[in-house]
């Protein structure tokens, strides 16, 4: 089972504060841990959203909005995904992350293409996507 | 440039609606133009919030609260990765997003990925990364 473990945005994520370089350390040895145990797929920081936008569709056209956006309590900062055996495994993992005062994590499963009814995906999209993810999803290590 | 274009969650992907069938044509054109494009450095779908848990830290102590969340304005329900030269590069590749998905009205997020530079990384951390990178590389 695949899990994203997402990070929420805060005002100082948002504000480009950068962490302290103990966070940063301690972050990276987390990072390592979860590599040592084969189950990283790939993590990422998010700049602020101020360096970002958004486009919405309506009716099929785009508009679109630059950032910053104002609530950070519906941006994210950055996110693990992890591949796993249990959801429990993923919560615990979750648990170990090394995060400040106040940060919040949202643990979510991960769609498999074997998830949609087999009647609504042919063979060949299934295939394809099993092709591309061989290819390009794989836990790291050392 | 790497940048992450979030699709928000709605009131459908909350409820485990599943994508029809033109959806799942045009998504995946979408994705196979992506990567032949040679741009496309990940994506996924997202399961609802029924199945999710959030973890509030105080004082690096974690609290878990299963889910669902409430607000689906705050959720994400999908992702894409790109590297593209620009933000401009990256509106581009958003607004061919299919408009069969949200039946038309989807809301879509793009956001810089940091690298290791923004953070401030000394160089032996810097070569540490580039390292990782490379492994990840030889693994595709």
């Amino acid at each position: 089972m695949r899990f994203m473990i997402i990070v929420k945005a805060t005002p100082d994520s948002e504000a480009g504060v950068m962490p302290p370089s103990e966070a940063i350390a301690a972050m990276g040895r987390f990072n390592e841990e979860l590599i040592g145990s084969g189950i990283l797929l790939t993590a990422e920081g998010l700049q602020a959203s101020s360096k970002g936008a958004k486009i919405k569709f309506e009716g099929g056209k785009s508009t679109v909005v630059d950032g910053p956006f104002a609530e950070a309590k519906e941006l994210i900062a950055g996110f693990w995904l992890i591949q796993v055996k249990s959801r429990d495994e993923a919560l615990a993992w979750a648990r170990k992350a090394p995060m400040q005062d106040g940060a919040e994590l949202e643990l979510r499963q991960v769609f498999d293409a074997s998830d949609f009814a087999t009647d609504s995906v042919s063979e060949e999209h299934l295939e394809k996507e099993k092709a591309w993810r061989e290819a390009n999803q794989k836990p790291l290590s050392h | 440039m790497k940048f992450m274009i979030i699709r928000k969650a709605d009131a459908e992907t909350e409820a485990f609606a599943m994508p029809t069938q033109q959806l799942i044509d045009d998504m995946t054109t979408y994705n196979e133009d992506l990567v032949k494009a040679g741009i496309m450095k990940g994506g996924d779908g997202l399961m609802p919030t029924s199945r999710a848990a959030r973890l509030s830290f105080s004082a690096g102590k974690p609290t878990v609260v299963d889910g669902p969340f409430a607000e689906a304005k705050e959720l994400i329900a999908g992702y894409t990765l790109i590297e593209v030269p620009s933000l401009a590069d990256a509106i581009e590749v958003a607004r061919k997003w299919p408009a069969s998905d949200a039946h038309g009205n989807v809301q879509l997020e793009i956001r810089q990925i940091v690298t290791a530079e923004d953070l401030g990384f000394n160089d032996e951390q810097i070569a540490r990364v580039e390292k990782l990178r490379q492994q990840e590389q030889q693994q595709q």
